[in-house]
């Protein structure tokens, strides 16, 4: 399957978008790494350029909060997109914020799986039961 | 009668042409500007204001370049605005290429079919792995518009397609590879074919080949090529960003480490054209502009006029004007007016002016303009090096590297 994926809005974490390319690689995806410092529009034209099946948002300095608000409407505009899965993860709030309330807030946006401070792994192993229940 | 070494350079723009004489000899050298005439041909008029140094050259010594073609017109259709779109319009401008129209693929059911002749018409969208991008509407579309030239450069899988529905369509590669990157090579190469067809086809441009037996290039390919080699002429400091701002449009050739995209291509300059900003040809264009600017009136303030200036047909409007095109064009490539792409301006280290401004401003109006647009617009205490390429050694330098990369050929 093909992911888009990199780091949303200012924000250079390089390495751990490095990190999520290896494992996305490693796991057998086709990747998109759209890289650090990536605005909203970018994940979606990737998409519709590259035909991706899943788009994989990270943020790692909170800035994702801003930008999530905008997902739904801005989705909204492009064609054919109904069955991209969308996942975000990293670290989604800034200051401290329980994963009980921030989950919630990033479905109401328009994410299907959210992930918050844990680990890569995890967060990939959610995606694939995720996959394996939609195909099922 | 001119010595084996003197060339005769001459560059027929929308505006102006200019006539320069380059020699070993410094007393041989010379150069001349005229506003043309536009009751008579581009060549009756050069030989009524220079025949005499025209006639005193062999046609192997002369070297033509022109923008007087009126450039070509382009349609590009495309999947989204961050890649097919954007990718296609650089390449575009970087061909030389001046009057660009775009249009989202998802929108095409509500844009409007071009009224005017299109030269060419671009498809693009989608990597090689991706099909399906382009269905029936697309070809419906293209049916109703009239155009001279047509090109596919989007993904492999839809090309056979494609080029069933249109027959006359051209296919090149991809110009997105699997990474997203852009691939420039193939269409820019096209273009810049076509442009080149256009200026040699037209009737006016044709009768040039009266006094030379060169090619004649396009004004801005010879710009284009004296771009790496600008510290040859001035000391110019990188990253720098070069204005040629006309009579009837301003062209902006760009180092790329100014770009904040992530656009990765192989040329070191980029070029960028605002079709409607120029003091003659374009100059309702270029008052509609600075009206439609919220800092404008401040700006006129600043330089002491009122609004009354743009009804003015003086020398003084004219200044006035020139330093408006210079303070438009630095907002649309900052980020407070966008235009397709953005530079990063408060890292500029050189602005250098060329064209008819150097001719109309002296350098301290110049200096004027610009440290008010980095302190109002940019609020920023930067201060770029200006420099006034005011004997045209930019297009001269050009036309020189054409001349010796022909006779290498």
């Amino acid at each position: 399957m093909k992911v888009v994926t990199g780091v949303i809005g200012n924000d250079i974490h390089v390495v751990a978008n490095r990190l999520i390319d290896l494992s996305l690689k490693a796991r057998g995806y086709e990747v998109f790494n759209l890289g650090v410092n990536t605005y909203l529009e970018e994940f979606f034209d990737a998409v519709i350029e590259t035909d991706a099946d899943i788009l994989l948002i990270s943020s790692l300095n909170g800035e994702a909060e801003g930008w999530g608000r905008e997902v739904k409407a801005l989705k909204a505009e492009y064609k054919g997109l109904d069955k991209l899965i969308m996942m975000i993860g990293g670290n989604l709030t800034v200051g401290a914020g329980k994963a009980e309330d921030i989950i919630p807030k990033y479905k109401s946006y328009g994410f299907d799986l959210v992930c918050h401070q844990i680990d890569l792994n995890t967060g990939l192993d959610m995606l694939a039961d995720y996959i394996k229940e939609k195909s099922a | 009668m001119s010595s084996q070494n003197d060339k005769l350079l001459i560059d027929v723009g929308s505006t102006y042409f200019k006539v320069c004489v380059t020699s070993d000899a410094p007393e041989r050298r010379q150069l001349e500007q005229h506003f043309r005439n536009f009751n008579q041909t581009i060549l009756d008029d050069l030989m009524h204001k220079c025949g005499h140094t025209i006639s005193s050259f062999d046609h192997d010594d002369v070297f033509i370049c022109s923008s007087a073609n009126g450039g070509l017109s382009t349609l590009i259709i495309g999947l989204t605005h961050t890649f097919s779109l954007k990718y296609a319009t650089n390449i575009a401008f970087n061909s030389g290429i001046n009057i660009i129209d775009t249009i989202l693929y998802q929108d095409l059911d509500s844009a409007t079919v071009p009224s005017d002749l299109i030269d060419v018409v671009i498809i693009a969208g989608g990597i090689n792995s991706k099909g399906d991008a382009f269905a029936d509407d697309l070809y419906q579309y293209l049916h109703n518009v009239n155009y001279s030239n047509i090109v596919y450069v989007g993904n492999e899988l839809d090309a056979a397609n494609a080029k069933a529905q249109l027959p006359e369509l051209v296919i090149l590669p991809n110009i997105i590879d699997d990474r997203l990157h852009i691939i420039e090579e193939d269409l820019k190469a096209y273009l810049t074919n076509l442009y080149q067809q256009d200026i040699m086809g037209k009737e006016d441009i044709k009768d040039l080949y009266q006094i030379s037996s060169n090619q004649i290039f396009s004004t801005p390919y010879i710009v284009n090529q004296t771009l790496p080699l600008i510290d040859a002429s001035y000391s110019v400091v990188n990253p720098f960003i070069l204005l040629d701002i006309g009579g009837a449009t301003t062209d902006i050739h760009y180092s790329k480490d100014l770009v904040e995209e992530n656009m990765v291509t192989n040329n070191e300059f980029d070029r960028l054209v605002f079709k409607k900003l120029g003091v003659y040809k374009s100059r309702e264009s270029l008052i509609f502009n600075a009206k439609n600017n919220e800092f404008v009136y401040e700006l006129l303030m600043h330089l002491g006029v009122t609004e009354n200036i743009f009804e003015e047909q003086s020398d003084k409007a004219t200044r006035i004007l020139m330093q408006l095109a210079i303070f438009l064009v630095l907002c649309k490539m900052s980020h407070y007016r966008e235009a397709y792409t953005n530079l990063k301006l408060t890292a500029v280290k050189s602005i250098v002016l060329t064209g008819g401004v150097t001719k109309v401003l002296k350098q301290e109006e110049v200096d004027d303009i610009i440290g008010f647009f980095f302190t109002k617009i940019l609020t920023s205490k930067h201060r770029p090096v200006t420099i006034m390429d005011t004997d045209y050694s930019i297009w001269t330098l050009g036309s020189r590297v054409q001349d010796v990369n022909l006779r290498e050929q």
